[in-house]
């Protein structure tokens, strides 16, 4: 897969308290531009909500009405249990179908055509076909978070150094050995690559399904809103979500770091030196 | 040899068509077999009556076709225009990159489909609010490919490249971009794949024309057959324009490939020998003739 997941290279060395102070005075100058144009009748307040009836409208979502918990709740909830669901599902099936070299080639095609069908584009049958409760919200999540990690384990499991593979042949390990030595490791980056994709387009999956055909939820709200031209609350309501989504992106973040520590040389070192620390309590403890 | 591998080619697809009828043997079977629910799920043969349907008899899909396509490729060409814009400028300058790449990521972690109602209310029902989705979903990829792409060339090389002199216009031109190229392609590669998905999802939630609206259409009137059909146009769809860029990448990245970099440097090698025959051969053909006529007049 390619890098379409991770944050641009940070511009190059550390950053001073001058280009923070820089930072917000753009975003001040930016955000009062907005207020102005819009007080003046530049800007269509109808369309372009002014940031302070944005700031309002938090103010009136979360505190005074409060109203938008139970629909944030379950788009949450739709979204970790389809992703679980799906995730696990799709690296699991890949891993018992990546062990025979020749189910993986006939697999290929149609990875090939479902890769490049929109996976939400199915929502509309999902929903025709499990009613517009729950369960068709999640069963859409599922099958969006299904194939990203289903296609990138396999890919990980595919680009194993054969060299490897006969190595731990010569040395009389079990297939199950092999497989958790070596092949597992290998495709970890994928496969947390895929759970990375999987999970940034989750999110996206649940609210699709939710505009198609819903009756609670973030995407229920949004089109609500929109839909009587209540703009700054439907502004509140995506940038609730980008919230959820930049602390989405930072938890794969950390779990990538945790799991697959040996691709960043400043954890690899220190992992290594807990692991040795432990390893000579361990033997030390034993004479 | 060529024999060969022709026959191990046809016996390799013959396989892979055999396992395809193979499953849907199965499916049909599973589904006359009252197995599978055929209302939410059509046996193939079904499906098969649907794709005929919808494009020989109906025939009304192509204008949907035409619709999503001129939909996902707008905002392809727009929001990717956009992304390689912002991220060339940002390779080249540190301060552009410093104050746009916050903004960049702010978009990418919002889920850009939640913006579907908005974009709706703000460009209409037509054409321009699903151009204008796609357009904000593919920007990142572009952007963030293109921008990793510029900047992670080789500080060697580029050292090599001061010491020559070149400047830092030719350094870009003649290192980076180059350099950049392939990945920036795969960036294109995937944002065409999500334009189309911004595309369909805006035709969901409101829309006359393109294949999300007739998809959606079929499978709230329960005819799964046809829903389906057009789901797997939607996949056509898709390969089409995955394709369309793999086409120019196979052009533009032309080095990658090695029967493509033979073919180009050999037509590039004729068009040099072509041009210079006449301006820089000549003469030479012409000292040539000289040089042979005094050794003939010293001779004699």
């Amino acid at each position: 897969m390619s890098a379409a997941g991770d944050s641009p290279p940070r511009a190059g060395g550390e950053r001073s308290g001058l280009v923070v102070v820089n930072h917000l005075l753009i975003l001040a100058t930016l955000l009062a531009a907005w207020e102005i144009g819009s007080r003046a009748g530049v800007l269509d307040p109808l369309f372009f909500p002014r940031p302070s009836s944005i700031l309002a409208g938090f103010w009136r979502l979360y505190v005074t009405q409060g109203n938008i918990w139970p629909h944030l709740g379950l788009t949450v909830g739709e979204v970790i249990s389809g992703f679980l669901a799906g995730s696990l599902m799709g690296i699991g099936l890949a891993l018992v179908v990546g062990m025979s070299d020749r189910v993986r080639r006939y697999l290929k095609p149609y990875v090939i055509v479902i890769e490049a069908t929109p996976r939400i584009a199915i929502g509309p049958v999902i929903i025709a076909a499990f009613g517009f409760g729950w369960s068709s919200k999640v069963l859409i999540v599922m099958l969006v978070c299904f194939f990203a990690p289903f296609v990138n384990t396999l890919n990980g499991m595919l680009n194993v150094d054969e060299d490897d593979i006969s190595m731990m042949r010569s040395m009389r390990a079990s297939k199950l050995q092999t497989f958790r030595l070596v092949m597992l490791p290998n495709a970890m980056p994928d496969i947390l690559g895929g759970l990375r994709l999987a999970m940034a387009s989750a999110l996206g999956g649940a609210l699709v399904a939710e505009f198609i055909a819903s009756n609670a939820g973030m995407g229920v709200l949004i089109s609500q809103y929109t839909g009587v031209l209540n703009m700054a609350s439907a502004f509140v309501c995506v940038l609730t979500l980008t919230v959820l989504g930049f602390a989405i992106f930072r938890l794969m973040e950390a779990l990538d770091r945790f799991i697959v520590f040996w691709t960043d040389a400043e954890r690899m070192e220190t992992v290594s030196r807990r692991r040795a620390r432990r390893w000579a309590e361990r033997s030390g403890g034993r004479p | 040899m060529r024999i060969d591998t022709a026959v191990t080619f046809a016996e390799k697809v013959g396989k892979h068509l055999f396992v395809f009828a193979a499953v849907i043997l199965l499916w049909e079977g599973a589904g006359r077999a009252g197995l599978i629910d055929t209302i939410l799920l059509p046996q193939p043969l079904e499906i098969a009556q649907g794709l005929w349907k919808l494009y020989v008899v109906d025939r009304t899909i192509y204008w949907h076709f035409a619709v999503t396509f001129y939909e996902a490729f707008g905002g392809f060409l727009i929001g990717g225009g956009i992304g390689l814009a912002l991220a060339v400028g940002s390779a080249l300058n540190a301060n552009i990159r410093r104050y746009v790449s916050p903004y960049a990521i702010v978009l990418n972690v919002t889920p850009g489909l939640a913006l579907t109602p908005i974009v709706i209310a703000w460009f209409g029902f037509g054409y321009a609010s699903k151009i204008a989705l796609g357009a904000i979903v593919c920007f990142f990829p572009v952007f963030v490919n293109t921008l990793i792409a510029l900047t992670r060339v080789d500080e060697e090389t580029i050292e090599m490249f001061r010491s020559l002199g070149a400047s830092r216009w030719q350094t870009f031109l003649k290192l980076q971009v180059p350099e950049a190229l392939p990945l920036v392609f795969a960036g294109f590669k995937i944002a065409i794949t999500t334009a189309l998905v911004g595309a369909v999802v805006a035709e969901f939630s409101q829309g006359t024309a393109g294949i999300g609206v007739l998809m959606q259409r079929y499978a709230f009137a329960l005819q799964m057959d046809n829903a389906i059909a057009a789901l797997l146009s939607m996949s056509l769809l898709g390969l089409l324009l995955f394709y369309l860029i793999e086409i120019l990448d196979d052009r533009i990245v032309f080095w990658r490939r090695d029967a493509r970099m033979a073919a180009v440097s050999r037509r590039r090698q004729a068009r040099w020998t072509a041009r210079a025959t006449p301006q820089t051969l000549r003469p030479t053909t012409q000292k040539h003739q000289e040089e042979t006529a005094c050794a003939t007049r010293r001779a004699s």
